[in-house]
């Protein structure tokens, strides 16, 4: 198991190096230069002393050939120094060690209401299928899976707020327990409960013709004893397998709605680097996604075996 | 369930019409996906005849009627800048349009393309781009783009402006162009993968068949083979990748738009519009909800058109 997870995570560094080195040579080709665009936003009279800026070129090391400077950044990089903000000077560290627990919580969250949420409403429209139930569940979730979150967002906010009286703007944070925080994880958990509801709603009508399902109804055990017991379990399997593609939709859907309430998460964070050309802010979140989706990926291999243990027999086989 | 004739005879030496009725009959009788479509066309038609439908230009303004709510003059009311927002939802819809097309066109040939190349060649080449593949997909693809466009807009731009200034040709002058290429190329890059495994996966399969087979003994050279008879018969279930990928490119331009770096103002495109709706909708809701509610409704119609796609193509599913 443990020299399988390395394995995994030895086949993820040549991935993540090819992206690096691509969000990196368009930094270094495209953006333009780190210190005149540092020079640029700098007041006055400083700006654009052409022998100055070469002084500073020379010391910063940024006079060197692409591919020294692409290593010498790699090094930095696992000796755990992402480098210093182009724009405020402060290390990219510090910057995403505090934008980071907003995020993180606001996901976990997300996660969390998906499951509780999303698994039973397509459990229920399954033993439901083809009657009104069904098509009201599963065309809400075909219909919130359509609509992007910083459209769900904002029209949320307007309905809220028209309709509601006596609410203040649902902007900012003030942490998980706070009232700010429901609409933002709404949005964000929207089009993942739609991705799941549909899952688990086309997993549980291929269980449902199983032989051990009709048995376990045969002899007359409970409805509902069948559904939590005999259907939910081998349900579980193909949607935990979507958990990667719910990290994509999470870490894309955090950008706008973090941007939409006003959360300094890592969304805005994105976002302000990137308005600003903050490249080693964008290289390590960047880093920092794709990191995440891998973690997620590898997290369902392993989970696999453990909720199916047949699958257990070809793991290992691996 | 009752097996229509036509649906057995989906063999490969049947000619491919009768498998294409039976489709769009099963099709006919989806009323979400009909909806869909219908919300399709509409929204197509605004597209390419937007400037004959349009009561006001895009561009003008009435100083006088700002932020007004919807009245008789202007359906959807004006912006804060006097705009008719119905004008500039309908050439909204002509962006959308234009950028789903292009890229869906251009992410479908490279996907193909090179998902032909891996599924037919296969060895090294394939494990290469299945990897490339896995590389673009694992990346948060949103961010990538992003990343692409803001980064080679100014070079891009500076390109642009040298050669006006070498050349006095006017076509440089054109700043809409460089929005519009990169937003293009950087789409079309994070949304070929799955096009190309679609593709190869169907390739595997074509490429046992005894018709390849006989090709490859007539000495046919690997090119044509290809080109004549391993691709047409692998593009069939791309038709529900694409109408599936159009509604994708669609949000995706105006995700690009709202961020900024997109389609730049004051081209009118939706996700702008959103962008501009979200400073004042506490004042002017209608200037949020018009653009918001469009982009919905024809990302609903396109997810409605793909999944009635999918059941009518492949009716094994249905059920």
């Amino acid at each position: 198991m443990l020299r399988y997870v390395a394995n995994r995570f030895l086949l993820w560094i040549p991935s993540v190096l090819l992206v690096l080195l691509g969000v990196y040579a368009l930094a270094f080709f495209g953006a333009g230069d780190p210190i005149k665009l540092i020079f640029l936003r700098a007041p006055g009279d400083v700006a654009y002393d052409p022998a100055r800026i070469e002084a500073i070129r020379h010391t910063a090391g940024l006079d060197r050939p692409f591919i020294v400077q692409f290593g010498s950044y790699l090094w930095n990089l696992v000796h755990g120094n992402f480098g210093n903000s182009l724009n405020s000077g402060r290390s990219v560290w510090s910057m995403i060690s505090a934008a980071a627990p907003v995020s993180f919580q606001l996901a976990v969250l997300a996660i969390l209401l998906t499951a509780l949420t999303a698994v039973p409403l397509g459990l229920i429209a399954a033993l439901n299928q083809n009657k009104r139930l069904d098509y009201t569940i599963l065309g809400s979730a075909l219909f919130l899976w359509a609509i992007p979150p910083y459209v769900a967002g904002p029209l949320l906010m307007v309905a809220i707020i028209t309709l509601v009286p006596h609410v203040s703007v649902p902007y900012g944070w003030g942490g998980i327990l706070d009232v700010r925080i429901v609409l933002p994880l709404l949005v964000l958990s929207l089009q993942p409960i739609a991705l799941i509801v549909r899952q688990t709603r086309a997993a549980v009508i291929e269980v449902l013709s199983e032989d051990f399902v009709r048995t376990a109804r045969a002899k007359g055990v409970p409805e509902i004893v069948v559904a939590l017991k005999h259907i939910l379990r081998p349900v579980l399997t193909p949607v935990v397998t979507q958990l990667g593609l719910i990290m994509i939709t999470i870490v894309n859907g955090a950008i706008f709605v973090e941007l939409v309430f006003g959360l300094p998460g890592l969304g805005r964070l994105t976002v302000t680097a990137l308005t600003n050309s903050d490249y080693p802010v964008i290289l390590a979140i960047t880093l920092i996604g794709s990191f995440l989706v891998m973690i997620s990926n590898l997290l369902v291999d392993v989970l696999y075996p453990l909720l199916d243990p047949r699958a257990a027999q070809s793991f290992r086989a691996r | 369930m009752t097996l229509s004739p036509a649906a057995i005879e989906v063999i490969p030496d049947e000619p491919p019409v009768n498998l294409w009725r039976e489709a769009w009959r099963r099709l006919r009788r989806n009323r979400l996906a009909v909806a869909g479509l219908f919300v399709i066309a509409v929204l197509a038609l605004a597209a390419v005849f937007g400037p004959m439908l349009t009561p006001y230009d895009f561009l003008s303004q009435d100083l006088d009627a700002r932020n007004m709510g919807p009245t008789l003059a202007h359906w959807l009311g004006t912006d804060d800048l006097g705009r008719d927002v119905l004008s500039r939802v309908i050439y909204g819809a002509r962006t959308a349009f234009i950028v789903a097309v292009v890229v869906t066109a251009i992410a479908v040939v490279l996907g193909v393309a090179l998902g032909a190349v891996a599924g037919f060649i296969g060895g090294t080449l394939d494990r290469a781009i299945m990897w490339l593949t896995d590389v673009t997909m694992s990346v948060p693809n949103l961010l990538l783009v992003v990343v692409i466009n803001a980064s080679l807009k100014p070079p891009l731009a500076a390109w642009m402006d040298a050669q006006y200034q070498a050349t006095l040709n006017p076509f440089f002058r054109n700043t809409v162009l460089v929005d519009f290429v990169l937003v293009f190329g950087s789409m079309a890059l994070i949304t070929w993968p799955p096009y190309a495994r679609l593709v190869r996966a169907q390739v595997l399969s074509i490429r046992s068949r005894p018709y390849v087979t006989a090709a490859r003994a007539l000495g046919l050279p690997t090119i044509t083979i290809m080109r004549r008879y391993v691709i047409p018969n692998a593009l069939g279930p791309l038709i529900v990748s694409v109408s599936a990928g159009l509604g994708t490119a669609m949000v995706l331009e105006s995700a690009f738009s709202f961020l900024g770096v997109g389609v730049n103002p004051p081209t009118p495109s939706w996700g702008n519009m959103i962008q501009d709706g979200l400073k004042v909708w506490q004042h002017y809701p209608h200037l949020l909800a018009a653009p918001a509610l469009v982009l919905g409704l024809a990302t609903v119609a396109f997810n409605f058109l793909g999944d009635g796609l999918n059941d009518a193509l492949n009716p094994r599913g249905a059920k």
